[in-house]
């Protein structure tokens, strides 16, 4: 059973319009690397210059905050399910 | 041409009666869409809380985009603007962040007025982008 990691509208471009992604196990930063080098262009969404995720970007495991557990590091094991969100938001 | 995107009346009717409650902040929510057409609204609470700003309150988007990929819906953000007319504030460009439409709503005129709208960026980190307007076309 491997990880799902579910594709907000915003990031179906990359995946060919898959709202749902497969992956291995690992860490978050492993997953990240796992969707760069499958979709070309979606590392740079998700991750800011400095290597940490980008402010813009919630990621969810489970429903649960990624930012609340252990950033980029956090484990995501079999049968985890793993959300990517943009911010959305603006003003007048 | 840019496809139009089609919002049957009663959907229209919701959105413009959330943004309308919303007042005198902005409000906020989103679209689900099938081909290109508006098959549910999801009200939402603006994390912002602010007449000026808005933010999809996150917990609430994440239930959305679990109902929106079980669905097989795609997304789009709609949002007030309660001063100032329908169309992207440099703020909206700024934080735009993908090739989705984002549906602005005028409560400042009399009816409410509907647009939508692409924000194009080389980077979504871009503060400026190219706006490219969608036509939106009321049904029903």
């Amino acid at each position: 059973m491997a990880v799902e990691v579910k594709i907000p509208t915003v990031f179906r471009k990359f995946t060919g319009n898959e709202a749902t992604v497969e992956l291995e196990p690992g860490t978050i930063a492993d997953l990240i690397d796992q969707l760069g080098s499958r979709y070309p262009g979606l590392k740079e969404q998700l991750l800011a210059g400095d290597g940490e995720l980008h402010r813009y970007v919630n990621v969810y495991v489970n429903d649960e905050d990624a930012r609340y557990l252990e950033k980029l590091d956090t484990n995501v094991g079999e049968g985890d399910t793993v959300s990517l969100l943009p911010s959305v938001a603006g003003g007048a | 041409m840019t496809d139009p995107l089609r919002i049957p009346r009663r959907f229209a009717d919701e959105i413009v009666q959330h943004c309308i409650t919303g007042r005198p902040n902005e409000a906020c929510g989103m679209v689900g869409l099938l081909d290109g057409e508006v098959v549910k609204v999801f009200r939402m609470t603006n994390a912002a809380g602010s007449p000026l700003r808005y933010s999809l309150e996150p917990r609430e988007q994440l239930a959305v985009e679990n109902t929106l990929a079980e669905k097989g819906w795609e997304g789009a953000p709609f949002h007030s603007h309660t001063r100032t007319e329908a169309y992207p504030s440099p703020t909206d460009v700024r934080l735009a962040v993908g090739d989705i439409p984002y549906l602005i709503v005028s409560v400042a005129q009399e009816p409410a007025q509907i647009k939508a709208f692409l924000i194009v960026k080389e980077n979504w980190e871009d503060e400026t982008g190219d706006i490219e307007e969608v036509p939106v076309e009321i049904t029903g």
